[in-house]
């Protein structure tokens, strides 16, 4: 299988995948590398840097309501992005600016921000006489998913330590249906059953305070 | 090594260099080195600053700028509306020390493009590889009769932030109920082309609550001006404009004719139809050019401005300097901060190549602006942009970008007021550190 790791027919490289897979582990190739078309355009830091003004140097913000988007599982960045592109997911602004990408810009951007380690900095007044309580309901209700009280990126974005007011705003969008669940076409059936299920207990075992509690456990997450 | 040996090894890692080489990939370029002089510590030359140490640190890299710390002019229009002190728009360039960028308190006197030296009022003399020229911009009085850089201690332009922001601010404060603010807005094109009509929401809602028998008057040189549906929209909600009760009064360039002159002795403005006119305080924009250090150093065109290379910022008339932000000649892209920082980020990523002697990439900019016309009340306008060489312009990606609806919601509204605040506090770190 290794016969052929190097073809040179006039000038063109090519590499068999195993190969790739070994320059893509030692870090010398990276995605950018993969498609001639791609080389052509913007690199990815090129792409990503221009986030950095409204998001935070490398992706984390200084708040005090724009969300970091630094660390998180490159999958889900990118179906955000799309989401947004599409106008699947409700924006301020975000869709406006994702209209401008490709698909393969956007992989490009997801995978510089999931490298880059996510720095919890914004200066948060959480009301700490609610973060036990914010705490007790999180695992209760949303640890399943945002697991380790919300610090996991893997599967889903990292929760602790986002802004409290874009806490507040996507909980409100979800609980008006203006961020419509079903639209995630990331999300499994089960998941989004699940999801809807665990608000919809949330709200009504502990209403609005309830997730006042949580919006503030989060905040407080150093 | 199973299966695969060490010679195999060897040409595999040999083969990668190629394949890096070709496509120039920046991770692993060699340390480029060089020396980069940028005059000017404004948006554009510290983005280019700390973009070209995160890229190399083995760049030496002086920044020279007379101020000791910088106010930035976005957000200013809160601290003349009393919403901000001007404690909050103050950056410190201890940031740009901490990245390893020599800064140099001193003004630029000269720029010898073929011994590429930058030499400076103080004495100094500064030799490089490549220089940044972002002086941002400078005054012209095109004919306005009394004008003079001598009135503005009377007659703040306000649109440099620092002391003349906090003149404008104290003369309103000490202004008495029921008196009138003139705004001279200037001719196309200027930097932050929505900040006069901003300033104005951001005065009407001091006098609002403060002086409501007052009035704003906004005697423009121009007949339409940038996110006017979205500015006339909020002038009518907030502040009864239309009405013969509006804090708010705009007057086109049509309907009061050329701007003759403006008096800081008796406080009046004379356009060709309305005559001479008495304000109690008055802010006058003046047209405008690049900052003075680019007309001094011949980087400018005959109307004032700094022709580039779209790609890079390097200078069309001496190779070896870059010019960006509101100094260059960036169309499409407008004079605003966000612009200036996104045209640093690709003045960096050039420099960097062109240091190690390499092409430089294909550059992708942004532009991002918020408005805020009162208390939870903001709009905003993007655009995501790539060079187009046929008609060499900086062109928004189709089908892309634009402005706030003009039937958003009062959430959303008041959402794009935090996300302005947001784009505040992380602009000014991803500048200045």
């Amino acid at each position: 299988m290794y016969e052929d790791q190097f073809i040179n027919e006039g000038g063109v490289i090519l590499i068999n995948k195993f190969t790739h897979q070994l320059l893509v582990a030692a870090g010398i190739i990276g995605f950018a590398s993969i498609g001639a078309a791609q080389a052509a355009g913007p690199s990815a830091s090129m792409l990503a840097n221009t986030c950095n003004a409204c998001h935070g140097p490398d992706g984390s913000t200084y708040g005090p309501a724009s969300p970091s988007i630094s660390g998180v599982n490159p999958e889900y960045l990118a179906d955000t992005m799309e989401a947004y592109k599409s106008g699947a997911r409700k924006s301020t602004i975000m869709g406006r600016i994702m209209k401008g990408y490709s698909t393969e810009e956007i992989q490009l951007i997801a995978k510089h921000f999931s490298k880059k380690p996510l720095v919890r900095r914004v200066q948060q007044m959480a009301d700490g006489g609610q973060v036990d309580k914010g705490q007790e309901l999180f695992r209760q209700y949303c640890d399943a998913c945002h697991e380790k009280d919300g610090y996991s990126g893997e599967d889903y974005p990292a929760l602790a330590g986002q802004p409290m007011p874009y806490i507040a705003y996507q909980i409100a969008d979800f609980l008006s249906g203006e961020r419509d669940i079903d639209a995630n076409q990331a999300m499994s059936s089960k998941e989004k059953k699940k999801k809807k299920r665990n608000m919809m207990d949330l709200k009504d075992a502990e209403g609005d305070k309830g997730f006042e509690a949580v919006m503030n456990f989060l905040g407080s997450r150093k | 090594m199973n299966k695969m040996n060490r010679r195999k090894f060897l040409l595999a890692s040999g083969g990668a260099a190629v394949l890096a080489g070709t496509l120039a990939m920046p991770r692993i370029a060699r340390a480029a080195g060089g020396k980069v002089v940028i005059v000017g510590g404004g948006v554009g030359g510290a983005t280019t600053a700390r973009y070209l140490k995160i890229a190399d640190p083995s760049i030496d890299v002086t920044l020279i700028e007379p101020k000791a710390s910088y106010h930035t002019c976005f957000l200013s229009n809160e601290v003349i509306g009393g919403q901000r002190p001007l404690s909050g728009i103050e950056v410190s360039f201890q940031g740009l020390v901490n990245a390893g960028v020599k800064v140099v308190k001193d003004m630029a006197s000269g720029i010898d493009p073929a011994a590429k030296t930058v030499s400076t009022k103080g004495g100094q003399k500064f030799s490089y590889d490549r220089c940044v020229v972002a002086p941002g911009i400078s005054f012209t009085f095109d004919g306005v009769g009394g004008a003079s850089d001598a009135m503005f201690d009377k007659i703040p332009h306000a649109w440099q932030a620092g002391p003349q922001t906090a003149l404008l601010r104290k003369q309103l404060i000490a202004m008495d109920d029921g008196g009138v603010f003139c705004i001279v807005a200037p001719p196309n094109p200027f930097r932050c082309p929505p900040g006069p009509y901003e300033r104005a929401c951001l005065v009407a809602e001091y006098f609002k609550n403060n002086k409501p028998k007052s009035k704003v008057v906004i005697i423009d040189r121009k007949d339409k001006f940038s996110k006017q549906g979205l500015f006339t929209q909020a002038w009518e909600r907030l502040y009864g404009f239309g009405t013969d009760k509006s804090l708010i009064e705009w007057r086109s360039a049509a309907s009061t004719g050329t701007l003759e002159a403006i008096s800081a002795s008796d406080m009046t403005v004379e356009t060709l139809s309305g005559g001479k006119e008495k304000f109690d305080v008055i802010n006058f924009i003046p047209a405008q050019s690049s900052g003075k250090i680019a007309h001094m150093a011949n980087l400018t065109d005959a109307k004032g401005w700094c022709p580039v290379d779209k790609t890079t910022f390097e200078s069309k008339l001496h190779p070896g300097i870059h010019v960006l932000g509101d100094a260059s000649v960036a169309a499409k892209m407008p004079k605003s901060g966000y612009a200036a920082n996104s045209q640093g980020k690709v003045t960096a990523a050039a420099i960097v190549a062109l240091l190690s002697g390499k092409t430089p990439g294909t550059p992708s900019y942004v532009n991002t602006c918020y408005s805020i016309a009162g208390k939870d009340y903001g709009f905003s306008v993007a655009a995501v942009y790539r060079y187009s060489a046929e008609g060499d312009v900086i062109g928004g990606v189709k089908g892309a970008g634009g402005l706030t609806p003009m039937d958003a919601s009062a959430e959303d509204r008041k959402r794009e007021v935090q996300y302005a605040y947001s784009w505040y506090d992380n602009i000014v770190r991803d500048t200045w550190g």
